[in-house]
């Protein structure tokens, strides 16, 4: 969505301008004098929690918001962690760089000790920086491109797969359905590129490479991308961005007559993306995704519960946030306190917690051992789980 | 390449009826009304509103359907246009011209967002889609759909030309453009023709909105955005305040975009497109059709 961003920008940067330099100014000074702070050791514990309220991804703001919330109700009504209870305090990351900044400031001066937020990669990108410096562990929910994990950074973990990790899973299944040229389409953000470029690099031999594309997020007409990557005739063709962009460009290749398969990554798993489409035009497209509530066996009581509480059905990352919150206090239980640098050794060590996903063992990365991806499907007009890649 | 051209002048029909208003408003109060984009996101929910309070009444009739639904669209954008136009802009009419931008840039956001109050900010799906067979013309695959919506936009365009060339009004508009003072002193009810211009400026966006709705499917409240960018581009590349430039303006960015896309890749096509802009609008500053512009004392 960092492109997203940039074009907003040129706007926003007339009338802006000056309005975000006194904000960041602001922001600033708020994360300097945090330092001297510090809230009571019997005080709520404080987590905070970055995700898109406003902009063109705020619709899964609330998802991951109130799978945050369920875990902490639970945990709270167990008794707390340590005898203290569980706070959550979410700002709008807006999936843009600016508002993560300053909503991580604000997050950081507000006390929090341990980040379980974190949807947009761009926007997570420069928070990343700011939690370490106020020695905050970080929890990453949904966030997942490389450069996340490229950046090194001791306090950084990511719960959900990585790029990598569902590039390997996009091959696998590529493989599996006999695929022999496949077309690249990504939508120039930091994640879409990210998982494209790692999939491309894997498609050496067979399946081959057969062509690459990047359209612009946010426009409606893309048959001139979808003419460009015909032309270089694939029999499966895979779209890393985001479910706007792809439920248009699937109605669009098929309406430009293309016959082959179709897969999408993570981002594009939302039933929108069926609608957008068209139901019987979305028929039999594919997706790379960990797992989802509808597709784990066993989550019906999670996700009664869910229901239950916020009036609406859980979507995707809502059980990633949950489990953030989750890892978070098992780690802080462990630490038997909420000092970064203890809470950090106690993610490292954790081995065989039990997540949505699977059991919880971090690489030294910070990554998933194991990313857990696999193979969905639209099924009459539903996204259904495909294919577990075991 | 006729796939290519096609695609190029189907996408730039869109821009060309966007921009259209655009240029008109330019055109008589040298305002950039960033504001545009946004009556075109509006037209698009209103059709979608309007589709989804008749159901299944007009769902069964298609085509025509979304035919009733657009000259609905079109009169409450209309009517939002000059409702915008009394509100934000007349009050401000003898401000400095800076005032009156960020005045734009803020109806621009207070639209945006306010929609975003009002349908929420996840993405809608038109009830009723265009698709339909393709035919063969000359190696380019076309749907009579899209047939239909670009004779759509160049029979709004065609009746906009005559309005602005053979009606009084047209006249009114024109003397407005020249000279504002002057056409005050010679009896034209300048405020009022200012409004028809907002009118209909803003109800070629909204159908134009409920034209992609209908075709592409998918509408969100900051749709208006990027299309609005686009089409003041159109705008400026056919010389801004020229009504047939706007047309040509914005057929040419299709053109130039699609074609971008297919020889150096999706990811060029914006460099392509306004590089390209930047060196034409040096050669040629008022655009393809725009005329020199003189200082007024």
């Amino acid at each position: 969505m960092t492109a997203y961003l940039t074009r907003r920008l040129s706007r926003v940067a007339l009338v802006g301008g000056a309005a975000v330099a006194a904000m960041m100014l602001s922001a600033c000074g708020n994360g300097l004098a945090s330092g001297g702070g510090g809230s009571s050791d019997n005080g709520p514990i404080v987590l905070g929690m970055l995700t898109p309220l406003s902009g063109s991804s705020s619709a899964i703001g609330p998802y991951m918001k109130n799978g945050a919330q369920l875990a902490v109700d639970e945990i709270n009504g167990k008794g707390g962690v340590n005898g203290r209870k569980l706070e959550l305090k979410v700002e709008d990351e807006a999936c843009d760089a600016k508002s993560a900044t300053a909503g991580a400031n604000k997050l950081v001066t507000e006390g929090v000790k341990i980040s379980v937020g974190g949807y947009c990669s761009g926007a997570t990108l420069p928070t990343l920086p700011i939690f370490e410096k106020a020695d905050v562990p970080m929890l990453i929910p949904a966030a997942n491109s490389n450069e996340l994990v490229k950046q090194h950074k001791k306090n950084v973990f990511l719960i959900n797969g990585t790029g990598v990790q569902q590039s390997d899973a996009a091959l696998k299944f590529m493989k599996k359905v006999g695929a022999t040229k496949v077309a690249l389409m990504d939508d120039n953000t930091s994640y879409s590129k990210d998982i494209a470029d790692t999939t491309a690099k894997l498609l050496t031999g067979s399946p081959a490479l057969a062509g690459r594309e990047s359209v612009t997020a946010g426009e409606s007409d893309y048959s001139a991308n979808v003419h460009a990557i015909l032309k270089s005739q694939p029999d499966f063709i895979y779209w890393t961005g985001y479910y706007q962009e792809g439920g248009l460009i699937i109605r669009q290749l098929r309406q430009a007559g293309y016959t082959g398969k179709i897969m999408v990554a993570d981002g594009s798993v939302d039933q929108k993306l069926v609608d957008i489409a068209g139901p019987t035009v979305a028929e039999g497209v594919f997706a790379t995704m960990t797992q989802t509530p509808d597709t784990i066996q066993g989550a019906d009581k999670w996700i009664a519960d869910y229901k239950s509480k916020f009036g609406a059905a859980p979507g995707p990352y809502s059980t990633q946030a949950y489990d953030a919150v989750r890892v978070a206090a098992e780690a802080v239980k462990q630490a038997g306190s909420t000092d970064g640098s203890a809470v950090i050794k106690a993610l490292e060590g954790i081995d065989g917690f039990q997540l949505f996903s699977g059991p919880l063992k971090f690489t030294p990365d910070h990554t998933l051992s194991s990313g857990g991806f696999q193979i969905l499907a639209v099924e009459n007009g539903k996204i259904v789980l495909k294919d577990t890649l075991q | 390449m006729t796939q290519l051209i096609w695609n190029g002048l189907f996408v730039g029909s869109f821009y060309a009826l966007v921009a259209l208003g655009y240029s008109m408003v330019y055109g008589i109060i040298r305002l950039l009304n960033f504001a545009h984009g946004d009556l075109y996101m509006l037209g698009a929910f209103t059709g979608f509103g309007v589709l989804s309070v008749a159901g299944g009444l007009v769902t069964g009739l298609g085509f025509v359907a979304l035919l009733i639904v657009l000259v609905i669209s079109m009169l409450v954008t209309g009517t939002a246009g000059l409702l915008l136009e009394r509100i934000a802009y007349r009050p401000l009419r003898s401000a400095p011209r800076l005032s009156v931008l960020i005045t734009a840039v803020g109806a621009s956001f207070a639209l945006e967002y306010g929609m975003r109050l009002v349908a929420g900010p996840n993405p809608e799906v038109y009830p009723v889609r265009l698709a339909g067979d393709s035919i063969n013309l000359l190696g380019a695959r076309i749907t009579i759909q899209q047939a239909s919506l670009i004779l759509i936009a160049v029979l709004l365009m065609a009746g906009l030309q005559w309005l602005v060339m053979g009606t009084g009004t047209g006249r009114a508009m024109r003397a407005i453009s020249q000279d504002p003072t002057a056409a005050l002193y010679m009896g034209i009810n300048v405020d009022a023709i200012i409004a028809r211009t907002f009118f209909i400026g803003s109800a070629l966006a909204g159908a134009a909105g409920v034209m992609a709705g209908g075709y592409y499917g998918k509408i969100d409240f900051l749709m208006g955005f990027i299309i609005g960018l686009k089409a003041f581009t159109a705008a400026v590349i056919g010389g801004i305040g020229n009504i047939k430039g706007a047309m040509l303006g914005g057929l040419a960015l299709g053109l130039l975009e699609s074609l971008g896309t297919a020889w150096i890749g999706g990811q060029w096509r914006d460099v392509f497109a306004f590089g390209f802009l930047i060196v034409f609008l040096t050669l040629r500053p008022t655009g393809i059709l725009g005329e020199r512009v003189t200082e007024r004392v």
